[in-house]
């Protein structure tokens, strides 16, 4: 059902907005009226208490670690940080105890309970060969419940190691335990940036909804991430009409997401009770965002049944499409931000008491004993189980490998590609008509480049998806993607709200959940209202992960420079992307390099900034129909020569083929035009040929010159072939200001063919 | 075995802590998650509690004392246990109790004082409070890096390429320009001469080809490196400096006599036979020291417009080594009996020619005799050793015919050339001295007493 039309007279009859109200502490049972009811087992009970035991048994590990009382590997140095989640138990055990164990989960910095709750959860109801896999035996004989305990042991190994940095960690000692993830078990990635998972989750449940996988993600996320701002728009994105209204046709499915958040009342050290937030309860966030205030509920944290029924409810809303579900679980972190922050100069001592009077571990144990699901001797062995095991995988990863630091940088990029689609998303169909795309002598213009690049890869995959502001319908700001939304119908091209933190962050969880989504900004300036989601999510997430996230998106990015549009809507900034290690960045300059580099873009399984230029939309160029690929890396020489090098990409290569041109009818001089077409990676096999041939080199973009990725290259010329040149590396960029509006300001700010011109004239 | 309680490292940052309190004392019990003490770090002020049961049997580190982070703090054990020898603190400071922490006072930015002599081993200028000169940066003829690495696979020295590039800066078509006008392309070179010059940096356009047809041949190139410069000797440079200071800024004048040296050869061999040995230079040396006690003034040196007079004889004694020349200083000769004198002359002399003297025995000689009696030479002129006033060259003892009383007779002449500072040393003194030296070596009564 594509195009909708919105025709909304006013309407400002008096009225009441009711927001409706907001449950809490619903849970009445106990863990006997659970058995009794049939909704647990006694074997269930056990392992949630085993769960809750083996997570604060990790954790004070980790205080006595910093203080050198921990037995199993006294003097073992472990630096890295302390954020300690003990009290917190019930949050984590009771929600991977309330959620499939094939649904997804994100964390957080204070995340071990949450990645090991998942882990052993997800464990047990591996099958027995995925067992055998996941522990590297062959050996048929074991019966399944040792090769869970093995698994189990295995899980809390990998655990420590990675905390340690050790190469057998989850995340080879390259992620942490503030980035640790198993995608193995469906946790997708602890986050050291408040609140940066969460638009991650809310991709990865976008995608189980586009997948129709009925698939579910438990989001993590502290008090304090409810204040910042990718949180909010992340709340907004999941609870978007479009998604359940007429506009989704005959999917209607809302968002499966539950959003936990998991309120422990202090940020660092804020306070998000009477301090930093206005609200008395964080549940109210939703009201803001959904009509049925994401079904807010305020639920006991220190209770693990009473998190695991509340989250069970949320799982089976969402999976009947009724999602997103937000749940604010009240518990208290016992210890404080981390083992440095002595606590006491925000909050008192008998505070403390109070909570640790009801501990949820404790209190667990005595319903336990109480409905005598376990024996004071069974109990007994349990701790003693989980003490024992904890201690003998502390030692082994005590003494396990450190990685070596000769690969200190490997499993920055992956060098996998999406070059067969599997069966399941190769069949694709157009919803109504093909775009419209005119093609003259085999010509077409950049932006239809870019939209026949776009409309190929999504017939060729279902699992590329297209999204960004004002895409669909309108087909974009710049009419680049128009027609596209009537291709392939509102699934797989939507409009967004202008939240390009959540565009950006999306588009990672998304593909960590297996689509190949590309989304558009606007603006390259708008770049850095998501550029943490950029920066420290899309391209981080394959290396701190141990090589085991592939982010498989392209961010497609406008640069608005020469329209008078000033300050905020002018910049050229790949150079500042170039500088995150993790991306990919391209930036074609003709019709041609415009589509192959999109498409190898979207087939690629690391994440690509691909840049385009507003000034190049309308030129026009030959593109050939059908299939074919710019390789990411691969410079082109747009024009050859033996006098000057011009190193070039993006608009100023049309500017170095004027000069180019100029220098040969007024100078004679034979000019060479490198356009490296990628940044990252760079080609630069093909520009130090082209520079030890000629001799002199001009480097020209249209960023400003500092900091530009102009002075890289010149910087690599001269490490690499400083015996070839004859003269200094020049390099040309717009004036070392701020892009003004005066037409006037803004010719004599950006550079042009004339400077290059001027610059080449220098060096001879 | 007691339990030993650890300094908590508990900030990744944290480099060191302060126990400000403690919370038991010595012989307190101790319940797990009691507070032991009280720590400051560089960030705060935290509680430790105890990870262990017992009794507070040792406190090691007191209150007030900081210490790297994770060394031992205390013992918690049974009562009468015995206990380790606890380590050794690491490094402890006192931090007075309530006193406010005291900043360093900053460090005045200075320039590092040199340190290092100047290499050639002159005493370094006193350290003045002058603004020191950054070295200067020698002026370069700007050359392109293309043009630079063209003239050395050409092998061809780019140096005097006039550049015509911008700033005067030597191109790459300057060095194909310079190659055509000189014929390059005309040279002919064997390829193992051409890669044997450029490694040697040779300009090839330099050397003079003896192969067929002028072809430069490998050892064509081989004469060329034996040909080019190459840098002295350490002790090379000094001598060459030292001289062509003394000798540009010292007005030499030289005045020559001849002595009669046939008695004293005849007196030399009867000491001999007796079982004495000399040297002709011991009476040479001796002759100079008795003779510089006459002549003060010989015995000085100008500096600036002063005139120092130089209170005892230190007598350097030229030595030629295989590479160069040393002067051994024999200290005090005026105070030394001859036997003395020839024993130390002697030992210095050994010492030099095995390389064991010791700079302190190579300066400040105040006069300086240069015998070259072994070297068979009629007659020379030595240039002042700085620091001195004059130096006596001595030639061979040569068998000679001279007219003693109106007959020809042959004698044993030896003549002797004094080169003094015209600043300090008239010409009638010179004379007089350089006689008052000769008629010393010709008076064979006057070395009866002293041998
Ligand atoms: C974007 C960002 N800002 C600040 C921090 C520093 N920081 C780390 S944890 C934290 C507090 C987070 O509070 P909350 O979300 O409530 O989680 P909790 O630590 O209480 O589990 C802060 C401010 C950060 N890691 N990321």
């Amino acid at each position: 059902m594509p195009n909708y039309f919105s025709n909304r007279p006013p309407n400002f009859k008096p009225a009441t907005i009711n927001c409706g109200t907001i449950a809490a502490y619903r849970y009445r049972k106990n863990l006997k009226a659970e058995i009794e009811a049939g909704n647990l087992t006694k074997a269930r009970a056990i392992e949630m208490l085993e769960d809750m035991l083996t997570i604060r048994e990790f954790e004070e590990m980790i205080v006595k670690l910093r203080s050198g009382a921990y037995e199993p590997c006294k003097g073992y140095d472990y630096r890295g940080p302390t954020h300690v989640s003990i009290g917190q138990e019930a949050t984590s055990v009771g929600a991977c105890f309330g959620i499939a164990p094939d649904d997804y989960i994100t964390s957080t910095h204070r995340g071990h309970g949450d990645s090991i709750a998942k882990g052993c959860v997800a464990i047990r109801a591996m099958p027995t060969e995925q067992l055998r896999q996941r522990l590297g035996t062959s050996d048929t004989n074991i019966p399944k419940s040792e090769l869970v305990e093995a698994a189990l042991e295995d899980h809390v190994y990998k655990t420590i190691a990675e905390l340690f940095g050790k190469e057998d960690g989850y995340c080879k000692g390259r992620g942490g335990g503030m980035h640790i993830a198993d995608f193995t078990v469906g946790h997708l990635g602890a986050n050291a940036i408040v609140g940066g998972g969460v638009p991650i989750a809310t991709g990865a449940a976008m995608a189980a909804r586009y997948l129709q996988e009925k698939r579910v993600v438990c989001c993590f996320a502290g008090d304090g991430a409810y204040s910042n701002g990718v949180v909010l728009e992340s709340l907004n994105w999941a609870a978007q009409s479009q998604f359940t209204n007429h506009l989704a046709g005959d999917h209607k499915f809302g968002i499966p997401i539950i959003f936990l958040i998991v309120n422990n009342h202090y940020g660092m050290t804020g306070r998000a009770d009477d301090e930093v937030t206005g609200v008395a309860c964080l549940a109210r966030r939703g009201a803001g965002f959904a009509e049925n205030n994401m079904h807010a509920e305020v639920v006991n944290g220190m209770n693990a049944l009473a998190v695991m029924e509340a989250v069970k409810r949320a799982a089976d809303l969402c999976r009947k499409g009724k999602g997103p579900v937000l749940l604010e679980l009240n518990t208290y972190r016992y210890y404080g931000h981390s083992l440095s922050d002595p606590r006491f100069e925000y909050r008192t001592k008998d505070e403390e008491a109070s909570w640790k009077a009801v501990d949820p571990i404790e209190q667990f144990e005595r319903e336990m004993l109480n409905a005598k699901a376990i024996t004071p001797k069974a109990l007994e062995a349990l701790k003693e189980k989980v003490r024992a095991r904890n201690a003998r995988a502390a030692a082994k990863a005590a003494s396990a490998a450190d990685p070596n630091p000769a690969d200190v940088i490997a499993f920055m990029y992956t060098d996998t590609r999406a070059d067969t689609v599997p069966e399941r998303f190769a069949k694709t169909k157009i919803v109504k008509a093909p775009p419209e795309i005119k093609r003259q002598d085999g010509k077409l213009t950049y932006k239809d480049a870019i939209k026949e690049a776009l409309y190929e890869e999504m017939l060729r995959d279902s699992r590329v998806i297209f999204y960004g502001e004002d895409v669909a319908d309108y087909g974009g700001a710049f009419k680049v993607t128009k027609g596209l939304l009537e291709a392939f119908g509102r699934e797989r091209v939507f409009n967004t709200p202008i939240s390009e933190a959540a565009i950006c962050g999306t588009a990672v969880g998304a593909a960590m959940a297996g689509l190949r989504p590309v989304v558009e900004l606007m603006y390259m300036d708008f770049a850095l209202m998501a550029s943490d989601q950029i920066s420290n999510q899309a391209a981080k997430w394959h290396y701190m992960s141990g090589a085991k996230a592939e982010i498989p998106l392209v961010y497609r990015v406008s640069v608005g420079g020469g329209k008078g549009y000033g300050g905020q809507h002018s910049q050229t900034l790949e150079s500042v992307f170039a500088h995150i290690p993790g991306l990919y960045v391209v930036y074609p300059s003709t019709p041609y390099d415009a589509k192959g580099l999109l498409k190898a873009a979207i087939r690629d399984n690391n994440p690509v900034m691909y840049v385009e230029s507003q000034l190049l939309y309308g030129i026009k160029g030959d593109v050939p129909e059908g299939d074919y690929l710019v390789p990411l890396g691969v410079a082109d020489i747009k024009r050859e020569g033996k006098d000057l090098t011009i190193i070039a990409w993006g608009p100023a290569v049309p500017d170095a083929l004027k000069a180019s041109e100029r220098l040969a009818a007024e100078k004679k001089l034979s000019v060479e035009v490198v356009d490296i077409r990628s940044l990252v990676p760079l080609d630069l096999e093909t520009i130090l040929a082209s520079v030890r041939k000629t001799g002199k080199c001009v480097v020209a973009s249209q960023a400003i010159s500092i900091g530009s990725y102009t002075g890289e290259i010149a910087s690599v010329i001269m490490e690499k072939a400083f015996d070839y040149l004859d003269a200094p590396v020049m390099r040309v960029g717009a004036k070392n200001g701020i892009a003004p509006q005066s037409h006037v300001l803004e010719a004599a700010f950006l550079p042009n063919a004339n400077d290059i011109f001027n610059a080449a004239l220098q060096l001879f | 075995m007691a339990d030993i309680v650890i300094m908590p490292k508990l900030g990744q940052a944290t480099e060191e802590s302060t126990i400000i309190k403690w919370h038991k004392k010595e012989g307190d019990l101790v319940k797990k998650g009691d507070v032991l003490f009280e720590m400051e770090t560089d960030k705060a002020v935290l509680e430790a509690e105890s990870f262990f049961e017992g009794t507070l049997l040792k406190i090691i580190v007191p209150e007030g004392v900081t210490v790297p982070v994770n060394p031992a703090v205390a013992f918690v054990g049974k009562p009468g246990e015995t206990l380790p020898e606890p380590p050794p603190l690491p490094t402890t400071r006192q931090t007075p109790a309530a006193s406010p922490t005291q900043q360093p006072a900053p460090t005045p930015l200075q320039a590092p004082a040199p340190t290092a002599p100047p290499p050639d081993g002159t005493p370094a200028p006193a350290k003045a409070a002058t603004q020191i000169q950054p070295p200067a940066v020698p002026q370069r003829r700007p050359i392109s890096p293309r043009a630079r690495a063209l003239a050395k696979s050409c092998a061809i020295d780019p140096s005097s390429i006039q550049g015509t590039g911008p700033n005067g800066r030597v191109t790459e078509a300057d060095v194909i320009a310079c190659l055509k006008i000189q014929g390059y392309d005309n040279i002919r070179i064997s390829p193992a001469a051409k890669n044997l010059a450029m490694l040697n940096n040779l300009d090839i356009l330099r050397i003079r080809g003896t192969g067929d047809g002028g072809r430069i041949m490998v050892q064509d190139v081989e004469r060329a490196i034996r040909e080019k410069p190459r840098p002295m000797s350490k002790m090379r440079q000094v001598i060459a400096r030292r001289l062509t200071e003394s000798f540009t800024t010292i007005p030499h004048f030289y005045v020559t006599v001849s002595a009669d040296m046939t008695d004293l050869m005849a007196y030399r061999k009867e000491l001999k036979d007796r079982g004495k040995s000399y040297t002709v230079t011991d009476f040479i040396l001796e002759a100079v020291v008795l003779s510089l006690l006459e002549f003060p003034s010989v015995n000085s040196v100008a500096e600036g417009t002063n005139v120092r007079w130089r209170g005892s004889v230190d007598l350097g004694v030229a030595v030629s080594l295989e590479d160069g020349l040393v002067v051994p200083v024999i200290r005090n000769a005026d105070s030394l009996s001859m036997p003395e004198l020839r024993d130390a002359a002697r030992v210095l002399t050994e010492k030099a020619r095995s390389g064991k003297l010791l700079p302190d025995e190579m300066t400040g000689s105040s006069f300086t005799v240069s015998n070259m009696g072994m070297m068979n030479v009629e007659n020379f002129h030595a240039i002042i050793n700085p620091g001195e006033g004059a130096i006596l060259a001595v030639a061979s003892a040569i068998e000679t015919a001279v007219v003693r009383d109106g007959k020809i007779t042959a004698r044993t002449m030896m003549k002797m050339t004094l080169s003094a500072d015209h600043r300090i040393v008239d010409g009638a003194v010179g004379a007089a001295f350089i006689n008052a030296i000769r008629s010393k070596l010709e008076d064979v009564e006057l070395w009866k007493p002293l041998t």
